[in-house]
């Protein structure tokens, strides 16, 4: 019986911390000790334990307090109280104090072994619900998914298409066009989406932890591996694993990940025992690992392995017209987040927006929405909301005769269609102001 | 050759420890045999508790047991390890060691009929259950696996005297 928990024993006695340890590491849990308030507070804040018994009897910092100290630390430690004396009060005192239940020392083995039964399963709950809330909220439906281009909608056919299967995936698409999002899409339309997507962020990851990060590693693999920890390729049995930015990885590692991927076989770091895991791949990219592939930067059999599938995520200005329905919905969603009644987004904001290159693709166009929402008013983000107005609001003329027209009509607008005195401005004569507004069809309205 | 050495201390029905040799050689694959050198239990008395400190005990098997041999203490006095009002057994995960008390084990402490088998068969089941803690055998959650933890007769009762595959498995790397 293997548990992942961890229980931390603090007790002055070095038997009863012994005698603890012991039952407890026969039960499979990762157990550590303490002998006073001290030293635990130090291994509590080094180290997330999940359970915790106390001696209300403690040289120096009391059981009581030693308890408040940890829930201000993290509140969800359990922490069970151990007394030699059967004091109602003080046992009292620790349970307000939010400890989770108290022993009377000696105790039956039974009643050891059910509270601590009862304590893992309440923390398992707990971290079930916590699972379940981030995968509500990170729920992604293809429909959910903003965008009526040519471009997105074949990506999203493609994410119909292959999630149904258990193929891997490689995402390629330029910084910030969602590539994290459609490995989602991918992941909750697949049989697998009651399991969760583990990412790993390869770029993001020092290479000399990169191995504990994907393997886990074994208790003393390392120096300061006090304890033994799964790796990714670990948690994501039965469930998804997304590689995102998997260009980023070294040779070595990618000889490691191949060797994994053909056998869905590994040891952890510092072990020998063979773990088997069955995952399925989404990798994501924003350079050309064929390309990387002919440089000799990525290996050939690892780029054969993952291209079984691949999507293309257009960049942001070459699906322009997705522009004002992500916009649309960006408003809503930050305007709903900062309870600002803004709706909607004005017709030159939204010119403006779809003139500008977006180099940052969506994640950019949110950003300058989100912003907009913090410095605007109103129902609608105008033009002035958004940082960029002098940049982007270029005017869409590029003729001299364009030109001539819009100056001729701005300077008669500026002197209120006072034909002399726009002439004079203009340099010329009435007559050929008469017949430049004749050639133009410039009307006082317009 | 790694032997497995059962040491009576205070325990009277030496006959039924010569019964289990075979059992436990068959059940872990190494010889085994039964010391006859008296063990003077007397110095882990508690008269508080009116029991015997089981980690004291252990700690004393331990120096006596030479290497790669495992050593396996029964007696018919209670036991006791400090937090705990009481023990069946107790050894160290993959320590060389192991201790069992069959005080607790009777019929008759409950109030029924003596049964000898039954007995026989509790303490058979408790020492292959420390001795597969001394081996490296962490608790076992599948029913009737001889390495599931029991705190009572009655769950002692519920399983068999045998290891689960996986159980067996790993003990076969573990020994090997």
């Amino acid at each position: 019986m293997d548990n992942n928990l961890s229980i931390l024993v603090v007790d002055d006695e070095l038997s009863v911390r012994d005698s603890l340890s012991n039952w407890f590491i026969e039960d499979g849990y990762t157990v550590d000790t303490a002998e006073d308030a001290k030293v635990a507070l130090k291994k509590i804040e080094a180290y997330h334990f999940h359970i915790i018994l106390i001696d209300i009897k403690l040289p120096g910092m009391d059981g009581l307090e030693l308890n408040r100290r940890i829930k201000t630390i993290n509140e969800d430690t359990i922490v069970i109280i151990m007394t030699a004396f059967a004091s109602v009060d003080s046992a009292v005192q620790a349970l307000k104090d939010g400890a989770y239940d108290y022993v009377c020392k000696p105790f039956d083995p039974d009643a050891v072994t059910h509270i601590i039964r009862n304590a893992s399963k309440s923390i398992q709950l707990s971290q079930e619900n916590l699972s379940l809330q981030d995968r509500i909220k990170s729920l992604v439906n293809v429909e959910d998914i903003i965008g009526e281009s040519e471009g997105i909608l074949n990506v999203l056919e493609q994410v119909r298409v292959v999630a149904e299967t258990d193929s891997t995936v490689i995402i390629n698409g330029d910084s910030g066009t969602g590539k994290e999002l459609i490995a989602k899409a991918i992941h909750m339309n697949s049989s697998r989406r009651f399991f969760p997507m583990v990412t790993v962020h390869c770029g993001a990851i020092a290479e000399n932890l990169m191995e504990s990060e994907l393997f886990g590693h074994e208790r003393g693999a390392f120096t300061g591996a006090q304890y033994a920890r799964k790796g990714k390729f670990e948690m994501a049995d039965g469930a998804t694993l997304f590689l995102d930015e998997i260009s980023t990885i070294s040779m070595k590692m990618q000889i490691e990940i191949l060797r994994v991927l053909e056998t869905k076989k590994f040891a952890r770091v510092g072990g020998n025992r063979e773990f088997s895991s069955d995952f399925r791949v989404i990798c994501a990219t924003n350079r050309d690992l064929a390309t990387m592939v002919k440089n000799g930067e990525f290996r050939d059999d690892l780029y054969y392995r993952l291209n079984v599938f691949s999507i293309d995520i257009p960049p942001l200005r070459e699906r322009v017209e997705d522009i004002k329905l992500l916009s649309e919905h960006f408003v809503k969603l930050y305007a709903d987040q900062m309870n600002k009644g803004t709706r909607h987004i004005g017709k030159r904001a939204t010119k403006a927006l779809q003139n500008y290159a977006f180099p940052g693709n969506v994640r950019e166009l949110e950003n300058l929405i989100e912003r907009a929402i913090v410095i605007g008013s109103g129902d609608t983000v105008q033009l002035k909301d958004l940082p960029f107005q002098d940049n982007i609001e270029k005017p869409s003329w590029e003729s001299i005769q364009d030109m001539e027209h819009h100056h001729i009509e701005d300077i008669l607008k500026k002197y209120d269609w006072n034909i002399s005195q726009a002439a004079k401005a203009l340099g010329v004569d009435r007559v050929t102001l008469y017949s430049k507004i004749k050639k133009y069809k410039i009307n006082k309205g317009s | 050759m790694p032997l497995i050495k059962i040491i009576p201390l205070q325990f009277p029905a030496v006959e039924e420890l010569e019964k289990m040799l075979s059992i436990i050689s068959n059940r872990f694959k190494m010889e085994t045999s039964l010391s006859t050198r008296p063990f003077d239990m007397n110095p882990y008395f508690n008269p508080v508790r009116s029991q015997y400190n089981a980690n004291e005990i252990i700690q004393k098997l331990v120096t006596s047991a030479a290497e790669n041999n495992k050593i396996v203490g029964i007696t018919e006095l209670d036991l006791f390890i400090p937090v705990l009002r009481y023990i069946f057994g107790q050894a160290y995960l993959g320590g060389s060691a192991a201790l069992v008390s069959g005080h607790r084990l009777h019929n008759s402490r409950y109030g029924l009929a003596e049964d000898p088998n039954l007995y026989f068969n509790r303490l058979l089941k408790c020492l292959i259950h420390e001795l597969g803690h001394a081996f490296g055998l962490k608790h076992c959650l599948k029913l009737g696996c001889v390495m599931v933890s029991t705190t009572y007769v009655e769950e002692m009762d519920q399983k068999s005297d045998l290891f689960c595959h996986s159980c067996q498995a790993e003990l076969t790397e573990l020994t090997q």
